[in-house]
C-alpha cells in the first residue's frame, strides 16, 4: 500500500512540472484566433484605400476606429455605455435568478416538471421579438420593458440547463445523498447544482449571448441612449462608421462578459474528467 | 439479539418479482455474505437492509424498529466507489458530518484516511485516483460515521485480483478494530469465505434463500490453506446439492 502512494505522488510530480517553452506556446494559441479578423480587417482596409470598395457606404476600419477613438475622447460614449450595461446587467440578473428557481423546481420535483414544463416550451418558441409590443404595452416605454424583454431572454436557456440538467445527473450519485438522508434542499444544494454545473455554466452563457441580442432589440425598439441608440442614431444621420462603432463595441462587450463569466467559473467546474481540460 | 431481519420479505418492481418471502436476521458484529447469480435478489435484498427500498410485503428491521428509509447507523458501500467528482478526498469523506463543527469533522475525516492509507491524497480529486484507491475512499466515506452495520455490494467486482485481495484484507483488519456488522453481497466464493462468518446462498428470479452455511474456519484464512478448499470444495457441493434437488434451474447459479 504504501509503494503505490509513493508512486502515484512521484508521477503527479512529473505531470505538473513546467515546460520552458510553455508561455510562448500559449501566446501562440492565443494569437491565432487573432489571424482571421486581421487578415479581413486589412483586406478591406486596402479594398476601401484602393477604391475597390465605397467607402461612403463601407468606410474602412481605420474609419470606424477613429470613429471609436472619438466617441471615448468627447467622453460621449459613456453615458451610452452605462445604460446599455445597466440593462445588460439587471435583465441577466432577473433572467438568471428566475431561471435558476425555476429550472431547479422542474428539474427536481416530477409534479413541477409535469405541471410547468409543458407550458415554459410553450413560451420558449414565441420568437423573443414578438413580446416587444406587449412589453411597450404593459410596462411602458422605459427601462421597465428593456429589462423584461432581456430577462425574458436570459431566462430561458438558464432554465433549459437546469431542468434538462438536473434529469440527468447520475442516479447513482443521487443515491449517495440519499443514503446520507440529505433534505430536498441540501440535495438540490450539494449533490443536484454541483453535478449540473458544467451544463449550468453553458446555459448562463446561452443567457448572456441572448442578453446580448434582446438588449440591442430593446435599444432599437426606443431609446434615447445606449449602444443600439448609437447605432439607430447612425442610421438617421446616415452615418454607418458609427453604426460600425457600436457594432465594434457590443462585440467587444459581448466577448468580454462571456470571458468573465468563463474565468468566474471555471474554479467551479475545473473538476472535470473531461476530453480537453 | 438479531441486529438486523428480514420478516418474510418481498419486492416487486412491476411485474418483475426481485424477491420471494426471504427471513433472515443478522446478529450483531457478524459477517455475513449472500451469495447468487445476477437475478438472485442478492442487491435487493441489500437495499431494503439499507432503507433505500421498501418490501412490497414483510418487514425489514433493525434492532426491531422497522426500516423506513436510509439511517445513520447504517452505511453502505457500492460496487463503483460513487465518490463526488467535485469534491476532494477529504471533502467526500466528510460529506455526511455537515451536522459537525469544521474541527471535529477534520478529526473524524483524517483519522478515517488514515485508517484506508491515504492520508496523503485529502486535497486530490477523485479522477486521480486508481480505482482500488477510490474504493479505499467511499470505504473511508462509509466509516466515517461510525456505523454499527456496514452493507456491501460487490464492493471489490470491478477491482483486479491483487486489488481485490489487498482489499479484502483491509476491509478484515478495519473490522477488527470496531467490529461492525457486516453484509455483504458477492459472487466470489473466495471472498465470501474469505470475510464471512456465514455464507447465505440466494437464487432466482424471484430471489430466494435456499441454502446458509457457517463457515467453520479460523482467522486469520489462508486463502491457499487446505482447509480454505476444503471449505471451498464443502460449499461448492451444497450449491450442486441444491442444484441435483432441482429446486432451481442449473444455470441459476454461477460457480466461479
Amino acid at each position: 500500500m504504501t509503494t503505490e502512494v509513493t508512486s502515484y505522488a512521484a508521477a503527479d510530480q512529473k505531470a505538473v512540472a513546467p515546460c520552458p517553452a510553455g508561455g510562448l506556446r500559449r501566446l501562440a494559441r492565443v494569437g491565432l484566433g487573432l489571424v482571421l479578423p486581421l487578415v479581413l480587417a486589412l483586406g478591406w482596409e486596402a479594398a476601401a484605400r484602393t477604391g475597390v470598395i465605397t467607402t461612403h457606404l463601407m468606410p474602412p476600419p481605420s474609419t470606424v476606429a477613429a470613429h471609436i477613438v472619438q466617441l471615448f475622447a468627447t467622453g460621449e460614449i459613456w453615458d451610452h455605455l452605462v445604460a446599455t450595461l445597466t440593462r445588460m446587467a439587471l435583465g441577466f440578473g432577473f433572467g438568471v435568478a428566475a431561471g435558476t428557481v425555476l429550472g431547479a423546481l422542474v428539474g427536481y420535483l416530477p409534479v413541477a416538471h409535469r405541471l410547468l414544463d409543458p407550458s415554459v416550451q410553450a413560451l420558449r418558441n414565441i420568437p423573443s421579438i414578438a413580446w416587444v409590443p406587449l412589453f411597450i404595452l404593459w410596462l411602458g416605454i422605459f427601462e421597465t420593458s428593456k429589462i423584461t424583454l432581456i430577462a425574458v431572454g436570459v431566462f430561458f436557456p438558464v432554465y433549459m440547463s437546469l431542468a434538462q440538467g438536473f434529469a440527468s445527473v447520475d442516479r447513482k450519485l443521487v443515491e449517495v445523498g440519499r443514503v446520507w438522508r440529505l433534505s430536498a434542499f441540501d440535495m438540490i444544494r450539494r449533490i443536484l447544482l454541483p453535478a449540473t454545473l458544467p451544463t449550468y455554466v453553458i446555459g448562463l452563457r446561452g443567457g448572456l449571448g441572448l442578453g446580448w441580442m434582446f438588449v440591442v432589440a430593446a435599444e432599437l425598439m426606443g431609446a434615447s441612449e445606449g449602444l443600439g441608440y448609437l447605432m439607430m442614431d447612425g442610421q438617421m444621420t446616415g452615418r454607418p462608421a458609427a453604426i460600425l462603432a457600436s457594432l465594434v463595441l457590443f462585440a467587444i462587450l459581448g466577448k468580454l462578459s462571456d470571458f468573465l463569466l468563463v474565468t468566474a467559473t471555471r474554479p467551479m467546474v475545473a473538476w472535470q474528467d473531461g476530453f480537453r481540460r | 439479539m438479531s441486529l438486523l431481519t428480514l420478516d418474510r420479505a418481498s419486492k416487486r418492481f412491476g411485474n418483475r418479482h426481485a424477491l420471494a418471502d426471504v427471513s433472515l436476521s443478522v446478529a450483531s458484529g457478524e459477517i455475513v455474505a449472500l451469495v447468487g447469480a445476477s437475478g438472485s435478489g442478492k442487491s435487493t435484498l441489500l437495499r431494503l437492509l439499507a432503507g433505500l427500498e421498501a418490501p412490497t410485503s414483510g418487514r425489514a428491521l433493525f434492532h426491531d424498529a422497522e426500516i423506513d428509509g436510509p439511517r445513520p447507523e447504517i452505511g453502505v458501500i457500492f460496487q463503483e466507489p460513487r465518490l463526488l467528482p467535485w469534491l476532494s478526498v477529504a471533502d467526500n469523506v466528510g460529506f455526511g458530518l455537515a451536522h459537525l463543527n469544521a474541527v471535529e469533522r477534520e478529526r473524524r475525516v483524517n483519522r478515517a484516511l488514515d485508517r484506508v492509507g491515504l492520508a496523503a491524497y485529502a486535497k486530490t480529486l477523485p479522477r486521480e485516483l486508481s480505482g482500488g484507491m477510490a474504493q479505499r475512499v467511499s470505504i473511508a466515506r462509509a466509516l466515517v460515521g461510525q456505523p454499527e452495520v456496514l452493507l456491501l455490494d460487490e464492493p471489490f467486482s470491478a477491482l483486479d485480483a491483487f486489488t481485490r485481495t489487498d482489499l479484502q484484507d483491509h476491509l478484515l483488519d478495519l473490522w477488527r478494530e470496531d467490529r461492525p456488522t457486516l453484509v455483504l453481497v458477492t459472487h466470489d466464493l473466495d471472498e465470501a469465505l474469505v470475510l464471512a462468518d456465514r455464507v447465505v446462498l440466494l437464487a432466482g428470479p424471484p430471489g430466494r434463500i435456499f441454502a446458509e452455511r457457517p463457515v467453520a474456519l479460523a482467522r486469520p484464512r489462508e486463502r491457499t490453506s487446505a482447509a480454505f478448499q476444503e471449505e471451498k470444495r464443502q460449499l461448492l457441493s451444497t450449491l450442486h446439492a441444491a442444484r441435483s434437488g432441482r429446486i432451481y434451474e442449473p444455470e441459476v447459479l454461477e460457480v466461479p
